[in-house]
């Protein structure tokens, strides 16, 4: 099987021409979660197809490890060009992303009001945006996604999101600009320095890690780079944005966010920022490990705290998040492929915590614990997988978080032992917020009469669907470490 | 003076017939009339100048049709073009409906077309300020008004200075080198210090068309002030010009380590002032008046590394500068009623209620915060990379923060459009809330996708005008 097709193009752009066709024929609403429907789903299976591609050698011309490489000249003048790429953390990051766009299309089906078509040409738009940031390897155009990707969710946010979601919006917009803008001045002064090395003016990936940058310069670029990259992480302390972000957003927004915005940090950090400046990298791994460290309890104690549910689940994304970021200062190979599992496990777990408070949200208009309690007796299946994925926050054998965790501390372990041991303080704090949460909104004593239905068929498809996956994941994530190997040991040898 | 000669200077020729054909008919012909042929002559001279080959040797003493003239006058008429379109409907609901109007954008339009061609001091001096001269007039064109008839005394009189401070520079230029003849005059090695003097003071009167700070007080008055339609082709073509007059004399001259300073200081200024100036404003015409600021503060620190690739940037900026404005002023125009929405409040939920309209200008916004896929960006990109490749690191990196704050003023008028809703601006705000727009005619319509269809393909597919900028640097 030869793959002439550039199929990694249609996978970028096909979102997108759905969102364009959204926002050019807004008649019929109906229509539109149908069209949304059917892009998001043709996007799925396009990804699942390219699964198939993984087993294929490398192509003429492409790097390493990439078994699909797309490459043509865009801006010729500063030697910018269209490069998408596609290895073993790409693929997973893609199903990933794909994923998530139909369980966030399908999410809002009946929860959006109010202008449909433009809602689900954002979140077309958005998957675009995402896809291209996993798939880029050229620093200028995923520079150009990685900005793009913005949009889409502020509007998402301040259009259809509640409380302050204006001032959640633009927050979320000027935190993530400002980093960028930081790492683009690195970009191009990474750029010029590879220029005047070598004379050949280029912003390829590949060839930008041959640039012998000087200590002290190569410091300065990586931190730009990891500011930018840690505030879509996000780490402490520079996740304030996110509480707020993932409070306000509609429900696929928060899901979105959580379950992918998130992780284009943590990818680009892996996919440029360590191969890039692999000695800045590990001077800077000890703040890595405290902001992660710190992170995971912190995260987790403020969750413990909060009042609001959707607030409860956007600080257990801080402290899920720190796990990532050890595995990914442990740059070990098995620290590493825990890591990026981890970024898929928290992706299905928080996305399905995010529905579901949304589904509450829908029915009963609070996200307040208190309002709640003893809800098993009233929506028993609703309960069910509340209880099922925070007990996978939790990190409870057997389902998907555990298998990340475990990964990320036992090859952190080995690295450093203080790291480890600082984040396994964490879970604990973790178990305490999860309980608390389950007791009080599950069981418990009813603390007003609510009337509450239960799931309806389309509620109870989606967390299904989640819910095997999280099952999947958690037993046999064989074959999804299997695809990451070959590229983490080319990774990782660079070091 | 032969025939080809005549050819090459044929843009000047088209405009200055235009101007005065309107001018001369105009009384007698009714307003759409006068509109439609000054809007045919602008788009003719552009195309001419497009698809005309260059000369370097002057076609008659004082004017060559350069490579620069060749990049320049197809923007200037693209924007004299689209700036007519858009006030013709604007001027209709105001009841301007002399022939003064569309002439005067011709007249101004004819010494745009002069100013890149001058190989003369003297010409490039009376070219600038005969654009200066016509803008005068447009910018209190609209007599009901009386801020209006303010801005365009305010702007009379600073401008006044202005050249007479430019005209003083180039007399010096010409005391100290003996000749007026542009590549002569400046290249001459002798009598540095006058030489130096007069550059100096050529600085300041370029600072004060592009706006630069401390010469930018006239300019959110000024803008605020003029009609939208006005504003538009004033904030965009006349800075154009003004930076290409700049440009035109630094290309000649050897490197002034001299003029680092002051370009230095005024482009830090500007950028920083503007950026934190416009986060203050509530009037939209004046929040784009300091934006504008801060922009040409940009332009000025690619024009001080004095490389080529910030010659470069310079132009390019240029170019997208006049897309994205055009877009902006255009769209405020087209969403005027009788009355301006003067106020970014007075925008809240337009972005539904007129999607087109509302849809460019929160285009137009995100361009000028530089956010990709538009144009803005690839600007952005340019001149950053060419004040960095230009050793400027630290005032590069002070631009790039004041842009991440610029983001935000910008992002105001996009949250007003689309995430207030109209009647609930009507009850917070003091006195009746705005009238939901009427529909945009025609033209309204037709210049604004001219205009966003530039930031978008720019931003996109940004390397066929990055060709001919190099050309012109060839």
């Amino acid at each position: 099987m030869t793959f002439d097709f550039p199929i990694l193009t249609v996978l970028i752009f096909l979102p997108l021409a759905g969102s364009l066709l959204l926002a050019a024929f807004r008649r019929s609403d109906a229509v539109a979660r149908q069209v949304a429907l059917c892009f998001s789903l043709a996007e799925l299976g396009l990804s699942a197809w390219v699964c198939l591609a993984s087993s294929l050698g490398t192509p003429p011309g492409a790097p390493a490890g990439f078994f699909l490489f797309e490459d043509a000249a865009w801006i010729e003048r500063f030697g910018i060009r269209y490069t998408v790429g596609m290895d073993g953390i790409s693929l997973v990051m893609v199903l990933l992303t794909s994923f998530i766009t139909v369980i966030a299309v399908i999410v809002s089906w009946d929860g959006i009001k109010e202008r449909i078509p433009l809602y689900f040409a954002l979140i077309l738009a958005m998957e675009s945006g995402i896809q291209g940031v996993f798939l880029g390897l050229d620093l200028f155009l995923f520079y150009l996604f990685w900005e793009v990707m913005l949009i889409p969710m502020f509007f998402l946010i301040g259009i259809w999101g509640h409380g302050r979601r204006i001032y959640s919006a633009v927050k979320f917009f000027l935190y993530t600009f400002f980093g960028s803008l930081l790492m683009l001045v690195a970009i191009i002064s990474l750029y010029l320095m590879h220029g005047a090395q070598t004379g050949s003016y280029t912003f390829s990936l590949t060839q930008l890690i041959q640039t012998t940058v000087p200590y002290e310069i190569s410091l300065a670029l990586y931190a730009a780079f990891l500011f930018a990259f840690a505030i879509k992480f996000p780490l402490f302390p520079l996740h304030t944005w996110l509480p707020d972000a993932h409070t306000d957003a509609p429900t696929a927004g928060s899901v979105i966010l959580a379950s992918l915005l998130l992780k284009t940090g943590a990818y680009a950090l892996v996919r440029f920022g360590y191969p890039l400046f692999p000695e800045a990298a590990r001077a800077f791994t000890p703040v890595l490990y405290a902001a992660a460290v710190f992170g995971i309890s912190y995260g987790a104690w403020v969750a413990f705290a909060q009042k609001d549910m959707k607030r409860l689940v956007a600080y257990s994304s801080v402290s899920h998040m720190g796990f990532v970021a050890l595995g990914i200062a442990a740059w070990s190979p098995v620290a590493l492929s825990g890591a990026i599992l981890q970024m898929v496990n928290h992706g299905v777990t928080t996305g399905a915590l995010f529905a579901i408070v949304g589904m509450l949200d829908e029915r009963t208009h609070s996200r307040e614990i208190v309002t709640y309690g003893g809800i098993w007796g009233k929506a028993p299946a609703l309960s069910f997988f509340f209880l099922l994925f925070c007990m996978a926050s939790a990190g409870l054998p057997g389902l998907n978080n555990f298998a990340g965790e475990f990964l990320v501390l036992v090859g952190t372990f080995r690295v450093s032992p203080v790291a480890a041991s600082g984040a396994f303080l964490g879970i604990v704090l973790t178990l305490i917020y999860t309980v608390r949460l389950v007791q009080e909104v599950l069981f418990g004593k009813e603390n007003s009469p609510l009337s509450l239905k239960d799931l309806s068929a389309r509620e109870g498809g989606v967390l299904a669907v989640l819910a095997l996956a999280a099952i999947y994941l958690g037993v046999h994530p064989g074959p999804l470490l299997e695809l990451m190997k070959a590229p983490i040991a080319l990774l990782t040898g660079i070091r | 003076m032969t025939l080809s000669d005549l050819f090459s200077i044929m843009p000047i020729i088209i405009t200055g017939c235009g101007a005065l054909l309107v001018l001369l008919c105009g009384p007698l012909l009714h307003t759409r009339s006068n509109s439609a042929i000054a809007i045919a002559a602008s788009a003719a001279a552009g195309l001419w100048a497009a698809f005309s080959s260059t000369a370097a040797a002057p076609a008659i003493p004082g004017l060559a049709f350069t490579p620069l003239a060749q990049l320049l006058i197809p923007i200037f008429c693209l924007a004299a073009a689209l700036t007519l379109l858009f006030s013709h409907s604007y001027n209709v609901r105001r009841a301007i409906l002399g022939e003064e109007y569309p002439a005067t954008i011709l007249f101004s339009l004819f010494a745009m077309c002069v100013l890149p061609c001058a190989t003369n001091l003297l010409i490039l001096f009376l070219a600038l300020e005969s654009i200066a001269f016509a803008f005068y007039i447009l910018v209190a064109i609209d007599l009901g008004r009386a801020e209006s008839a303010e801005a365009g005394l305010k702007y009379l009189l600073l401008g006044a200075v202005a050249a007479a401070i430019t005209a003083f520079g180039i007399s010096l230029i010409f005391a100290g080198s003996g000749t007026l003849a542009l590549s002569a005059a400046i290249a001459a090695p002798g009598n540095r210090a006058i030489i130096s003097a007069g550059w100096g003071l050529i600085v300041i009167g370029i600072a004060f068309k592009l706006s630069l700070v401390p010469a930018h007080l006239w300019t959110p008055d000024v803008y605020q002030g003029a009609p939208a339609p006005v504003a538009a082709f004033l904030s965009t073509s006349s800075k154009v010009a003004a930076a290409a007059f700049l440009l035109m004399l630094l290309a000649f001259a050897p490197p002034m380590p001299e003029m680092h300073a002051p370009l230095y200081l005024l482009s830090l200024l500007s950028m920083v002032i503007g950026n934190l100036a416009a986060l203050l404003q509530k009037n939209i015409k004046r929040m784009l008046a300091y934006s504008s600021i801060a922009h040409m503060g940009y332009l000025a620190l690619a024009l001080l590394t004095g490389t080529k690739e910030g010659y470069a940037a310079v132009l390019l900026y240029g170019a997208i500068y006049t897309a994205m404005n055009l877009a902006a002023f255009g769209a405020i125009a087209a969403l005027s009623g009788a009355e301006e929405r003067s106020q970014i409040s007075d925008y809240s939920g337009v972005g539904f209620s007129a999607p087109f309209r509302g849809g460019v200008l929160a285009l137009s916004m995100l361009a000028l915060a530089g956010i990709p896929p538009t144009a803005g960006f690839i600007g952005k990109f340019f001149i950053f990379y060419a004040a960095i490749r230009g050793g400027e690191m630290p005032l590069a990196v002070i631009g790039i923060v004041s842009a991440a704050v610029s983001a935000y003023f910008y992002l105001k008028v996009v949250v007003h459009l689309y995430m207030h809703s109209a009647s609930a601006q009507a009850t917070t705000e003091l006195g009746p809330g705005m009238a939901p727009p009427q529909s945009s005619t025609p033209s309204e319509s037709l210049a604004l996708c001219f205009a966003s269809l530039a930031v978008l393909i720019i931003g996109i597919f940004p390397a066929p005008l990055m060709k001919l900028v190099d050309v012109v640097l060839r």
